[in-house]
């Protein structure tokens, strides 16, 4: 099996049982989510429990690409399970972390980890290649996600880091073990708790470190000795050095326009100011390096929305200038194992209560926060050690900041006016918000969480900011929508899909948009494992005519590993199928389209209030000419979104009543036993 | 742009605080991909932290008048009229107002 290791472990915490899924049962899958779907799908019997019961099992999935070469696809893990963090039904849903877990996993001889039951009290699971134990974790417990994976590391090398680690006697490694790991957040089972590896990669949607808590599980620590079988050795590298040459930037002479995704520029995803001195990381085999290292030891390897949580605060602290705060309370995300969006989202909504005179030291919500020290790292160590210990308030923060404000009474009337930034399942926003660039929030309502998959974004980055600055935007948008378009298979050359303007946004063409997202990230993201940070690239300013690597290069690299002959196509039509397995997992669970709705702000509240500024451009069309047009003025439409919706259950082949799938379109899917397990529960799509 | 005379004792006290949650600013700091995150301000401190970001987004008119009508500040707020007129850019204008700002809180700071 070209690419894969050729099983699959599967652990039951419950009675200690070790055993193995052959990889081949599940190969049609592919890899990453697809194969976790379908497993979950196969051992998951009753699709209603709850995210804590222990019969709930959690998915670690690699994908061919992991360990290899692959750019931009290596280091990607899939984790998935019935999650804690959505309301009001924890969905089945899907997390994604980077760093080198996947690849040592596959090197170890294993496709994924199949973790079922709980354990009686805490302990961790220690895989060396084939060796797999299952180990005594009390001493970790209570440790953060930093000390426990010094110490695992510790126990396995024997004698401290950079030795040798000798597995037996033939086979030995300078590496470190991977560890994935929970913080003191997953032991109080928050559902704002993460999966930490390493410094700074983490699972953060879902709360898949609080069901990792309450199955007693501390961490998982890999470290493995083998390779992975290529089909095209050279093909491969002929791959690399293809996109290399073709779609990368030329360090020699990169133009100041430059833009890209696969191939972009540096500097990486960093939100706080740059520290002096750090040196660039990156997951494994990745060609880019969007993590850094600095001498001062903060912030390692952090990147996205972590490192925005406090930069602001604590720049509003000090007089405009970063000090270490930013990076020390980034840093205290990682080791308490906190979700960055709940702590973040949650900060802000906190904060309008204080100053409401609602929240502090004898207000009605009793909390100790000294708001006068926000920006200090004191004050950021205390407001997350409330969360990850439950500490006073915090006990109501630990449940999520939705849920909170519930607790306290708070909730609709605080969604309404918009002050809680909480559109959809009763998850943090992520600044896509639903009423300007739609296909990001109608996504995540019409999925199970928060997208995070930013394919489409830099459709508002390049005009947002180049109009700001009083440049004009390149290229212009009718072009880049047409070069998008054709990438669009298999809507290819609709370039309506990529009209923004309010006219459209509950059209038949934006409902093929969000569906050709949901496809392509089903399969080529979640399943084969291809970064958010990387791919898709549609665009690419370095090639003539700009046409980015998207489309040829996913099935290149994937069919060198595999030896398989899976077209782009091919790929979506698997993206399709695994999205109607999802769906058919959540109907299970009890959904049906009565509940998919945004929060009330939504339809009540123009984006960006009353503020009479230019902010937010997307492609779309005005007196039918294409122009980057403003969108942040505007709130949805109750009544057409509902009319969106049932143009989008049309178009996927569902029930537009009840948004459940039918059986035509589940067994053109070869999914006939999953129609008729809809079926028996009086579930299936008419 | 002129230069700022020193703040008055109680204009300084004033623009050092903080507002009660109906005085708020909000505005934006945009970055690529987290987005546009909005940003709350309840002081004058914050707006010159959302200034310092790379990508700040918010609305000049109405610093302008939050400036006047609730830090009490007239003459900065003329002066951030003037520099709305005489941006060439939204870019342009933050940078001429953080200035402004930076140097009216290096004020505030060392009258207190």
């Amino acid at each position: 099996m070209n690419g894969y290791a050729g099983k699959i472990l599967r652990i039951d915490l419950t009675d200690r049982k070790i055993s193995t899924i052959d990889t081949k049962d599940y190969e049609q899958w592919v890899g990453g989510h697809g194969m976790g779907s379908a497993i979950f799908w196969d051992l998951v019997k009753d699709k209603t429990i709850k995210g804590f019961d222990p019969r709930n099992i959690i998915t670690i999935m690699t994908s061919p690409l992991s360990g290899t070469l692959a750019p931009g696809a290596s280091g990607r893990t899939e984790v998935q399970g019935i999650g804690i963090q959505s309301y009001p039904i924890g969905w089945f849903t899907r997390s994604n972390f980077g760093g080198r877990f996947s690849a040592m996993l596959k090197y170890a001889g294993w496709d994924g980890i199949v973790i079922e039951g709980k354990a009686d009290k805490p302990v961790w699971v220690d895989i060396r290649n084939e060796d797999v134990k299952i180990k005594d974790a009390r001493p970790l417990w209570g440790l953060d996600t930093w000390k426990t994976q010094e110490d695992i590391w510790r126990e396995v090398s024997g004698r401290g880091f950079g030795g040798w680690v000798e597995l037996d006697s033939e086979r030995r490694t300078t590496q470190r073990p991977a560890v994935l790991t929970i913080g003191p957040a997953g032991e109080n089972l928050s559902v704002t708790a993460c999966l930490i590896h390493d410094a700074g990669n983490s699972a953060g949607q879902g709360g898949f470190g609080g069901i990792w808590g309450s199955k007693n599980l501390k961490a998982i620590s890999v470290i493995g000795t083998g390779s992975i079988q290529i089909a095209n050795p050279k093909g491969l590298m002929e791959a690399r050095l293809w996109a290399q040459k073709k779609y990368s930037t030329d360090l020699n002479n990169p133009d100041a326009s430059w833009v890209a995704r696969f191939g972009r520029r540096r500097p990486q995803n960093l939100f706080w100011d740059k520290q002096e001195k750090a040196r660039l990381n990156s997951c494994i085999g990745c060609h880019i390096g969007c993590k850094e290292r600095s001498d001062t030891g903060y912030g390692n390897e952090s990147t996205c929305h972590e490192t925005f949580f406090y930069a602001g605060y604590d720049k509003a602290k000090h007089g405009g200038k970063q000090t270490s705060a930013a990076y020390i309370a980034t840093d205290l995300l990682q080791k308490y194992g906190i979700n960055a969006y709940e702590a973040s989202r949650g900060l802000t909504y906190i904060r309008a209560l204080e100053r409401m005179g609602l929240l502090g030291r004898g207000k009605k919500i009793e909390c100790d926060l000294d708001f006068r020290k926000l920006g200090e790292t004191e004050f950021a160590d205390q407001f997350l050690k409330m969360i990850a210990y439950r500490r006073g308030i915090g006990d109501d923060f630990a449940e999520g900041f939705f849920r909170a404000a519930k607790r306290w009474g708070r909730l609709e009337e605080d969604l309404k006016a918009g002050i809680l930034y909480y559109s959809y399942w009763g998850l943090p926003e992520h600044s896509y918000d639903p009423r300007a660039e739609v296909e990001w929030g109608y996504g995540s309502i019409l999925g199970d969480r928060d997208i995070n998959e930013h394919d489409f974004n830099f459709l508002f980055w390049w005009p947002s900011g180049a109009i700001w600055a009083g440049k004009t935007p390149q290229p212009p948008a009718e072009q880049a929508v047409k070069i998008i378009a054709e990438k669009l298979m298999p809507y290819e050359n609709d370039p309506l899909m990529l009209d923004f303007s309010t006219d459209n946004i509950y059209s038949e063409h934006m409902a093929k948009l969000v569906g050709w997202h949901r496809h392509y990230t089903r399969f080529w993201k979640e399943s084969v494992l291809y970064c958010d940070n990387r791919w898709p690239e549609f665009i690419n300013s370095r090639v003539p005519g700009y046409r980015g690597i998207t489309g040829e290069g996913e099935p290149k690299f994937l069919n060198a590993v595999t030896g398989k002959m899976l077209t782009f196509l091919d790929g979506m039509e698997m993206g399709r199928k695994i999205w109607n397995l999802d769906n058919a997992i959540w109907i299970l669970q009890g959904r049906h389209r009565n509940m998919v709705h945004f929060s009330d702000y939504i339809y009540n509240v123009p984006y960006k209030g009353t503020g009479n500024f230019a902010m937010y451009y997307l492609p779309g069309r005005e007196k039918g000419k294409w122009d980057y047009i403003r969108v942040d003025g505007r709130h949805l439409d109750r009544a057409k979104f509902e009319e969106f919706k049932t143009r989008f259950y049309d178009l996927e082949g569902w029930d537009s009543r009840s948004g459940w799938p039918k059986r035509g379109t589940l067994e053109s899917l070869g999914l006939k036993s999953v129609a008729d397990e809809l079926e028996k529960n009086k579930k299936l799509g008419a | 742009m002129g230069k700022l005379r020193d703040p008055p004792h109680e204009l300084a006290l004033r623009i050092l605080g903080e507002v009660i949650f109906e005085d708020r600013l909000v505005g934006f700091s945009l970055h690529e991909r987290t987005g546009p995150n909005p940003v709350t301000m309840y002081s004058f401190e914050e707006v010159v932290s959302l200034l310092n970001d790379p990508h700040p987004r918010l609305d000049f008119s109405e610093l302008e008048t939050w400036i006047r009508e609730i830090m009490g500040d007239e003459e900065l707020a003329e002066q951030i009229a003037d520099s709305i007129r005489k941006g060439k850019s939204d870019q342009n204008i933050s940078l001429r107002i953080k200035k402004l700002m930076e140097e009216r809180l290096d004020q505030c700071k060392r009258s207190i």
